[in-house]
C-alpha cells in the first residue's frame, strides 16, 4: 500500500511538472486582432486579409499556412522594398515572437486569397483559418472592408 | 555555452543590422533606369498616347488638367490597391468643379493579363476619374523608363503563376503637361490632395 501511495504521489508529481513545462498551443495562445479582407473590385480573382497576431506565451509562435472556404489557394506573403520596388514574395512562415505581436498591413505581411470563389461582397464575413507549426488551428471570421492605412482619418475609410 | 549565447546573439543581430540598413547589394542595374534626370531631380516624363476602353489616349489630350500617374498592374494583391485608394481617397475630397480639372491614370505594366475591358472594370472601382491604361510592352517599357518607374515580371513558387515588382511612386503632371512631382508609396490622401491643390489652375 505505502508503493502504491508512493507511486501516485510521484506520478502526480511528474504530471504537473510535465503541464508546467508543456509547450503552449498555439491556437489557445495565439489571439487575432482586427483581421479584415480588403474589397477588391468586381472581377478581382485576389484579395489579400490583413490582422495583427499577438502571443501571450512566453515562447514564439509560426502561422506555417492559411486557408479560407472563399478561395481556392491561401499562400502567406511580404514585401521587400529594393531598388525602387516593392517585391511580393511568399513567404513559408510568420512568427509571433514570445509575449509579442506580429502586424499583417498593407505594404508588408499579408495573408493571400488567391482565386477568390466568388466576388467579395462589403461587409461579407469570410472564415479564415490559420495554422500553426505545432499542429494546432485557429479560426476565425474577417469582414470584407475598405483598407485603412495607419494615420488615415476615419471618416476617409476607403 | 550559456555565457556566449548573448555574444552569439548580439553578432547576430548586428549582422541582420548591417545587411538590413547599411549594406548596399551589387546590382543596382535598375537605379539606374531613371534617364534624363533634371535640375530637379526629376525624370523627363512627357506626351505619350496609350491604348484604353474607349480608344486611344495622349496625355495632350488632358492639358489644363493636374495629371495623376500610377505605374501597376491589377493582378497586384495589395500595392496597387493602396495607392490607388489614396489617390481615389484624395479625389473624393476635391469640388466637382475642381475634379473636373484633374485626371488619375493607371498604367498597367502587365499588358499581357491586364485586357482594356479588365482594366476600365478595375480602375472604375477606385474612381471614376481614374482611367485605365496599356499598350504593347515596348512601349509601356519606354514610357516608365522617361517617368522613372521600374518593374520586372517574376516567376515565383506560389499560385499567383507570376507577379511584377514594381516602383510606386504617383506621378503629378502640372496643366502644361510637365512632370512636376513624384509622391512615394504611402503617400495619404491629404498630401496627394495638397499636392493636386498646388498645380489646379483654379484654386
Amino acid at each position: 500500500m505505502k508503493k502504491l501511495q508512493y507511486f501516485i504521489l510521484l506520478s502526480l508529481t511528474l504530471l504537473l511538472t510535465a503541464q508546467v513545462s508543456a509547450d503552449s498551443v498555439a491556437g489557445d495562445v495565439v489571439r487575432v486582432v482586427d483581421p479584415y479582407i480588403r474589397a477588391v473590385p468586381p472581377g478581382q480573382k485576389i484579395s489579400a486579409s490583413f490582422l495583427q497576431l499577438e502571443n501571450s506565451s512566453d515562447q514564439p509562435h509560426t502561422v506555417v499556412t492559411a486557408s479560407s472556404p472563399a478561395a481556392e489557394v491561401v499562400e502567406l506573403h511580404s514585401h521587400i522594398h529594393e531598388n525602387g520596388m516593392m517585391k511580393m514574395r511568399r513567404v513559408m512562415k510568420i512568427t509571433i515572437p514570445a509575449k509579442g505581436k506580429t502586424v499583417l498591413q498593407p505594404g508588408g505581411l499579408h495573408i493571400m486569397l488567391i482565386n477568390l470563389k466568388e466576388n467579395l461582397k462589403l461587409n461579407q464575413k469570410v472564415s479564415l483559418t490559420l495554422e500553426f507549426a505545432d499542429g494546432s488551428k485557429k479560426t476565425i471570421t474577417a469582414p470584407v472592408r475598405k483598407i485603412q492605412m495607419p494615420g488615415m482619418m476615419k471618416k476617409m475609410s476607403l | 555555452m550559456k555565457k556566449l549565447l548573448p555574444v552569439i546573439i548580439t553578432v547576430l543581430l548586428l549582422a541582420i543590422m548591417y545587411v538590413l540598413f547599411i549594406w548596399q547589394p551589387g546590382d543596382s542595374s535598375m537605379q539606374g533606369a531613371v534617364p534624363g534626370l533634371s535640375g530637379s531631380g526629376l525624370p523627363s516624363g512627357g506626351d505619350f498616347t496609350l491604348q484604353s476602353l474607349d480608344g486611344p489616349v495622349a496625355l495632350k489630350d488632358y492639358r489644363g488638367k493636374v495629371v495623376l500617374i500610377y505605374f501597376g498592374y491589377t493582378m497586384c494583391p495589395d500595392i496597387c490597391p493602396t495607392s490607388l485608394s489614396m489617390m481615389a481617397g484624395a479625389l473624393a475630397q476635391l469640388k466637382p468643379e475642381q475634379l473636373q480639372q484633374v485626371q488619375g491614370l493607371f498604367i498597367s505594366v502587365d499588358p499581357q493579363r491586364d485586357t482594356l475591358q479588365r482594366l476600365d472594370e478595375y480602375t472604375r472601382y477606385f474612381h471614376p476619374a481614374i482611367k485605365g491604361l496599356t499598350d504593347k510592352p515596348e512601349r509601356i517599357a519606354e514610357l516608365a523608363k522617361r517617368y522613372g518607374a521600374v518593374y520586372q515580371k517574376v516567376v515565383l513558387q506560389s499560385a499567383t503563376d507570376y507577379v511584377v515588382d514594381h516602383s510606386s511612386e504617383t506621378y503629378v503632371v502640372d496643366p502644361q503637361g510637365r512632370l512636376v512631382e513624384r509622391l512615394p508609396h504611402g503617400t495619404l490622401p491629404e498630401q496627394i490632395l495638397a499636392a493636386i491643390r498646388k498645380y489646379l489652375q483654379d484654386k
